[in-house]
């Protein structure tokens, strides 16, 4: 049945797209060729090239106006030799569905292949959804159908989760100073791994339940968060919060407060929960960032402590970013930071090693009617050499020109060194396509 | 045979309740499906235009000003208006140039000739994950966590 309804989904999508000619839609298209070569002592040169196209549709005013069709997805071939780790050819439907949208209180259902974002949750189903405002502030959200299933896990046979998932979330929202939102999601049994080297009770059942924050009490104090808690470990999985100030009206301060207990947090991860042996259970971050924006600027500085059970660590730095230089057509930006972390974080945890380095980034970009070009640099030094390596840096160069409004090609190139290879030297072709048509008038 | 009494009561006192929430809602106002101006590539600051706008249970415009605050933590934003506010600028297509449940290019590569957009993975990120997993994990796990990514797989088994 769930099978059944995994594919009827989307064929009932494809089945409505005649009416799409109908509508308003619009149509984008990225094409992307790459290039890579690897030479390695000991095993076979190998060329590959892996052709992506990544195909978007959005049909809207279908029917009575109301209703939308929404589809992306992306479809591969490697034109070459095939990467231990890939396919010949590959593809994922990321989502398609139908919407219809209410004329008033915001409500709208879904049919197909979509994400669900609301509150704590965050699931893909192949089901159907559906939200709406409710009078005095109240909002309900659902859904429910099957589970989107990934790849499987080799030791496992299986991806670790259930068939068929469902959920929802209700909210209560005052004069836009206050939300509360609580939110649930039940996930069918998860199927256990045939073999797995995961702890016993580390692994299980995808369902989570835990309320939202937003308060705004004073147009310079905001506060949101959330809280997700594991009915099944009956733990607490997350506290995330972020308090933000302004004082002034360019200047803007954050700080985030985060807890995680990863034994809770992980729990529904096939591939996650075989971490936690390593990486322990508790885990604080705090962490500010100010930011000022002037005229033609913004200038930002951040600091994060992070606490974890295998040790302590801080990553500090700034960025300044323009999006308006000559007359808005050139963006550009520096940044810089620190990672100043213990041993324990290495590549190679050892006590004479480190997991500090240093993050430098400077990229730049312009964009006119007929060509655009980009140029970006990231360098990241690290404290003690990684493979007999002392940075790992990678600069990439792209030039493009818009053939038409809607087409335009690109180029791009990057060389880089680092860790794994002397040289790295990689090119891609990009070729981008949106087009909107405007439909017969209904 | 008290509750069987009540019950209808109830349900009557239940459909009335609904029909006037139904009522109700007619009067509640839908944002608009897309922004009715085209906007200008990269970050926006909603308050440039919409200052004095809000208009009952609408958050503040400058809420969601495009800063790096918000931009580090726009889960927060995306988690409650991410139907209805983040929709009207933003096809679901841009959140899934990062947010997917398969991926097969590492969204700083497939955006490679957009390097304003703070795109993960950024350089060579196979060497700095295994600095980045260890110290913040949780991070990893919201995209990756429960997709199993093929080239997760092929070395964390």
């Amino acid at each position: 049945m769930k099978k059944m309804l995994y594919r009827l989904f989307p064929s009932l999508l494809v089945l409505a797209l005649p009416a799409a000619a109908l509508a308003e839609t619009t149509v984008s298209s990225t094409s992307i060729m790459r290039f890579r070569q690897n030479d390695l002592p000991g095993f076979d040169k190998k060329t590959m090239v892996p052709v992506t196209e990544f195909v978007g549709l959005d049909a809207t005013k279908l029917a009575d106006g109301n209703l939308s069709a929404h589809i992306y997805g992306w479809g591969q071939v490697e034109l070459a030799d095939r990467d231990s780790n890939d396919t010949k050819t590959d593809g994922n439907l990321t989502y398609g569905y139908l919407q219809y949208r209410f004329k008033s209180a915001n409500a709208q259902a879904k049919a197909g292949r979509f994400f669900v974002n609301e509150g704590i949750l965050n699931e893909q189903v192949d089901g159907v959804g559906a939200r709406t405002d409710l009078p005095y502030g109240f909002a309900i959200s659902g859904f429910g159908g099957a589970t989107v299933h990934t790849t499987s896990i080799p030791y496992a046979g299986n991806d670790g989760k259930g068939d068929g998932i469902w959920g929802g979330r209700m909210s209560y929202r005052y004069a836009g100073k206050l939300e509360v939102g609580l939110a649930g999601v039940y996930e069918s049994t998860a199927p256990m791994p045939k073999t797995s080297p995961t702890l016993p009770t580390a692994f299980g059942d995808h369902r989570l339940i835990g309320y939202d924050l937003y308060l705004n009490p004073h147009p310079m104090l905001q506060l949101s968060g959330q809280t997700s808690y594991n009915p099944t470990t009956e733990h607490i999985a997350e506290n995330s919060y972020l308090l933000q100030l302004r004082p002034l009206k360019d200047l803007a301060v954050g700080a985030t407060w985060e807890e995680h207990h990863d034994r809770d947090y992980f729990f529904d991860s096939l591939l996650f929960s075989n971490m936690v042996r390593n990486l322990s259970q508790q885990s604080h971050s705090l962490g500010a960032t100010a930011t000022y924006t002037f005229k033609v600027a913004e200038v930002s500085a951040d600091f994060k402590h992070y606490t974890r059970d295998i040790g302590k660590a801080e990553r500090f730095g700034g960025e300044v970013r323009s999006n308006s230089l000559f007359n808005n057509t050139v963006r550009a930006g520096v940044s810089y930071h620190y990672l100043r972390s213990s041993g324990d974080f290495a590549i190679v945890p050892a006590s004479d090693a480190s997991g500090s380095f240093h993050e430098i980034r400077g990229w730049a970009m312009r964009d006119t009617k007929t060509y655009f070009a980009s140029g970006d640099v990231i360098a990241y030094v690290f404290k003690e050499k990684v493979d007999n390596k002392d940075a790992a840096w990678e600069g990439t160069a792209s030039v493009g020109y818009h053939i038409t409004p809607q087409l335009a090609v690109s180029g791009d190139i990057s060389y880089g060194q680092n860790p794994d290879y002397n040289d790295e030297l990689k090119g891609l072709i990009r070729v981008t396509y949106n087009f909107t048509a405007k439909g017969g008038s209904k | 045979m008290n509750r069987l009494k009540i019950f209808p009561v109830l349900a009557l006192f239940g459909l009335i309740a609904l029909s006037a929430a139904c009522a109700q809602m007619k009067a509640l106002p839908n944002l608009p499906a897309t922004h009715p101006e085209e906007l200008a590539e990269g970050p926006v600051s909603c308050s440039e235009c919409h200052e004095d706008q809000q208009k009952g249970t609408l958050k503040p415009y400058a809420a969601f000003n495009h800063t790096r605050i918000f931009i580090q933590n726009h889960r927060f934003y995306a988690s409650t208006d991410n139907t209805t506010l983040c929709a009207t600028c933003h096809k679901v297509s841009f959140c899934a140039d990062c947010h997917t449940n398969k991926t097969v290019i590492k969204p700083a590569e497939m955006l490679s000739d957009r390097p304003d957009r703070m795109a993960p993975h950024r350089g060579d990120f196979l060497t700095m994950h295994k600095i980045e997993g260890k110290l913040d994990p949780e991070s990893c796990y919201r995209c990756h966590g429960r997709a199993n990514n093929g080239r997760c797989v092929a070395c964390h088994r």
